[in-house]
């Protein structure tokens, strides 16, 4: 959605339309697909924190997964010790997340490339962990909670047969798109801009005056308010948070999202989203047609992300896009 | 020229997001009109099961699908229940409550199954509660030792099958009351609901601890974590030195202090302490660290072929899972689902998800299992077996009962007694084919 032709009014009713025909498509799927689709949404704003991040910025993070946690952990520790409402705890995952993701923020800007995806890795392993060291955080168990059942004005709308699932894809959707209206003006902005000089050339942006250091401060602050914001709602869609359910795995996922994506193209995230949800479905499919043997089903999907991963690397390098176009030069 | 090829993006993005809209819509949906008969047609009984088959938690555990396939092939072969032919779906979860809760929805909503069987994993199971809940699952013979599951007004679909970690430790407490008085006692214990469930049935059976060293999950890999224990226990030189942690925490327990020449006897609780897991998870060579120490089991040793279940168990596991060693989670496995069937006929010819509960709530105490521990099941209760016996391991790390006899203990997750238990076990049905 990054389309500079559209105007920012323009850019708020596509979001707006999108929102209501995906709400109106919600009635007319099953419950498994409403579910999926939430899984999407969530997976769609993880990948734009890193398409942002790294097709933006220019910082690498391999630890994404680690601040979802933060995200989630902060959602569900407000859920069982003070009973907010859902609104307010996902506001209060990303607050978590995203002081969390400046204090590495500041750090990640002194670092680049390798020592940069070094850093965020330990990150990813280590601090799932950290939760068996408080008893406050559930250990090994994690924290269970239940958001409850959807508001009485929804079922009214909507119907007694207005599944928690359903629910979960009205607030994923909507979050999300608010989520990419926002970061998509963001990028418009001269915040946007100067991130993208910073990559492009630290050198000429800083001789042009622009504080690199603190623009990649930012950029990271920001891609990880959004990395929160999904794990929050990651976390809601669980009713709970436990350290396995941040692995490492989540971290190289969204990575590959990003990949699959292009990492320099923030409408891509809905590709890379579907395609995180769609492939252990579709391998799903293919071990049944296979004859459901044991080591298959556990092996094939990791087999065939890597694949496509491999295949997108070596001939679509810009990500997976549904028509190739061409453009001359990467304009700033 | 910069406009033009910027509408283009435009479009793109308009396409991609309509395509996405799109690919959530045009996939069948299977999943509507729920809460029938899901799972059963007139051949076939539709099962699942998840589990971890892949990762960290997948050797030992991922030996339990395969077992209860084996079994129920086993069953199939014999005229199946009542006419109908068990077909068990498995689901990797990787032992991740993520992955568990999305193959749960594809076991529930797309594969409909009848039953969930067997459910791996404190977490997992809390993560597809909810659902679980909301669409009336069975979820039968859940394998993981929380307390909190027999709550039947809280998981009302829900019979957990192990004994909880609050009846173990009372049950090991009161073993230490009887036959190490006097004897100083530490404790390891993993820092968590499994060791906090732990510490509260030691606390109810009046053990006394000279040392209570927790140690973080995970942290066991740690060398010198390992090594803090070691040197903790041997300044306090307990007699009698309890380890309640998952088998790879035994494993480094055990090897450090052999390491470092430490004396104890070891008890051992039953998460941590098949002999095959461990040497899986240590090396072949790490099940003789084994060898002395006690143990507690509430099923008859895998290794002792005089047991009728076992040994109708093992011929199974011969021909249906060929190549599989016989062990503890074969067991495990063969025994849920010899359970599973008899539940399955209780339900009669006209199975539904709530035709199972009903039944099993009605004549779930009476099936006959290879648990020497009787089942708690009835309209009130969902609490399993609630009983252990204690036995010392071989040079081999195969467990023995001591004494050569089974002395079962049996209590409950409050503050009821522990008790030495009278009653006896079913008979094995004929060829291990349940007649309910």
């Amino acid at each position: 959605m990054h389309n500079r032709h559209l105007s920012p009014r323009k850019r708020a009713l596509l979001s707006l339309g999108t929102g209501v025909a995906l709400l109106a498509a919600s009635g007319f799927i099953g419950e498994l697909r409403n579910y999926q689709g939430a899984q999407v949404a969530v997976y769609l704003v993880a990948i734009a924190s890193i398409i942002l991040l790294t097709g933006y910025s220019g910082q690498i993070s391999l630890g994404h997964g680690a601040i979802m946690a933060l995200g989630g952990y902060g959602a569900a520790l407000s859920f069982t010790l003070w009973n907010f409402p859902f609104e307010i705890a996902l506001a209060f995952g990303v607050i978590v997340g995203t002081m969390g993701g400046f204090i590495l923020g500041v750090a990640a800007a002194r670092l680049s490339g390798p020592y940069l995806a070094g850093t965020t890795l330990a990150l990813a392993v280590g601090l799932p962990s950290i939760a068996d060291q408080f008893h406050v955080l559930g250990g090994e168990q994690g924290l269970n909670f239940d958001i409850g059942d959807p508001p009485h004005w929804v079922v009214r709308l909507e119907g007694n047969d207005f599944t928690q699932y359903k629910w979960f894809f009205w607030i994923s959707t909507v979050v999300a798109l608010i989520a990419l209206w926002a970061i998509t003006n963001l990028l418009h902005s001269s915040y946007g801009r100067n991130w993208r000089a910073g990559r492009n050339n630290a050198v000429a942006a800083g001789l042009a005056g622009i504080n690199v250091a603190r623009g990649k401060v930012l950029a990271f602050t920001v891609s990880s308010a959004l990395a929160s914001l999904a794990g929050a709602l990651f976390a809601l869609l669980l009713g709970l948070v436990t350290p396995t359910a941040f692995p490492l795995s989540l971290s190289f996922a969204i990575v590959t999202g990003a990949v699959l994506a292009g990492v320099g193209n923030l409408a891509g995230s809905i590709v890379g989203g579907v395609v995180l949800v769609a492939i252990p479905e579709i391998s799903g499919a293919l071990t049944t047609h296979l004859g459901d043997s044991q080591k298959v089903s556990a092996n094939l999907p990791g087999l065939v992300m890597s694949a496509l991963l491999i295949l997108v690397v070596l001939f679509m390098p810009n990500g997976l896009r549904i028509r190739k176009f061409k453009r001359a030069k990467k304009t700033t | 020229m910069l406009v033009h090829r910027r509408t283009k993006r435009g479009k793109l993005a308009i396409t991609l997001v309509a395509t996405a809209a799109l690919a959530l819509n045009v996939l069948p949906a299977h999943a509507i009109n729920l809460y029938k008969a899901d799972g059963v047609s007139s051949s076939t009984i539709t099962l699942g099961i998840t589990s971890p088959l892949t990762g960290a938690a997948a050797p030992g555990y991922n030996k339990v699908p395969s077992a209860m396939q084996a079994y129920f092939n086993y069953v199939n072969d014999n005229g199946g229940v009542n006419g109908r032919k068990i077909k068990l779906i498995v689901k990797d979860d990787a032992y991740n409550p993520v992955l568990a809760k999305s193959v749960t929805n594809d076991l529930v909503l797309q594969s409909k199954v009848l039953a969930l069987v067997g459910t791996l994993g404190t977490a997992n199971n809390e993560a597809t509660t909810r659902f679980v809940n909301d669409h009336g699952v069975p979820r039968l013979f859940v394998n993981t030792g929380y307390s909190g599951f027999a709550d039947s007004k809280k998981y009302p679909t829900t019979y957990p099958l192990l004994p909880s970690y609050v009846m173990e430790a009372k049950i090991m407490g009161q073993y230490i009351k009887e036959n190490f008085a006097g004897k100083s006692v530490a404790i390891i214990y993993q820092d968590d609901d499994f060791g906090g469930d732990a510490l509260k049935g030691f606390a109810t059976a009046g053990t006394k601890f000279i040392a209570k060293i927790p140690y973080a999950s995970g942290s066991q890999a740690d060398p010198t974590v390992v090594g803090k224990w070691i040197a903790g226990l041997m300044a306090l030189k307990p007699d009698v030195t309890i380890m309640f942690g998952v088998s790879s925490a035994t494993a480094a327990a055990l090897g450090g202090s052999y390491k470092a020449g430490f004396k104890t006897q070891w008890i051992l609780g039953s998460v941590g302490g098949d002999g095959t897991t461990i040497a899986t998870v240590a090396g072949p060579t790490a099940v003789g660290l084994l060898y002395g120490a006690i143990g507690a089991s509430f099923l008859p040793a895998p290794t002792d072929t005089t047991d009728p279940y076992i040994a109708q168990f093992q011929a199974i596991n011969t021909k249906y899972n060929a190549g599989v060693t016989f062990d503890n989670n074969v067991l495990v496995g063969m025994n849920s689902a010899m359970l599973t069937v008899e539940a399955l006929r209780a339900a009669g010819p006209t199975l539904t998800r709530a035709s199972l509960l009903k039944a099993i709530a009605k004549s779930g105490s009476t099936f006959a299992s290879a648990g020497f521990a009787p089942l708690g099941y009835s309209a009130t209760s969902h609490v399993g077996y609630n009983g252990y016996w204690f036995g010392t391991y071989g040079p081999t790390g195969a467990i023995k009962p001591i004494g050569g006899t089974y002395t079962l203990y049996t209590t409950d997750s409050g503050t009821g007694a522990v008790v030495k238990a009278t009653s006896t076990r079913p008979a094995m049905p004929l060829k291990g084919l349940p007649n309910n």
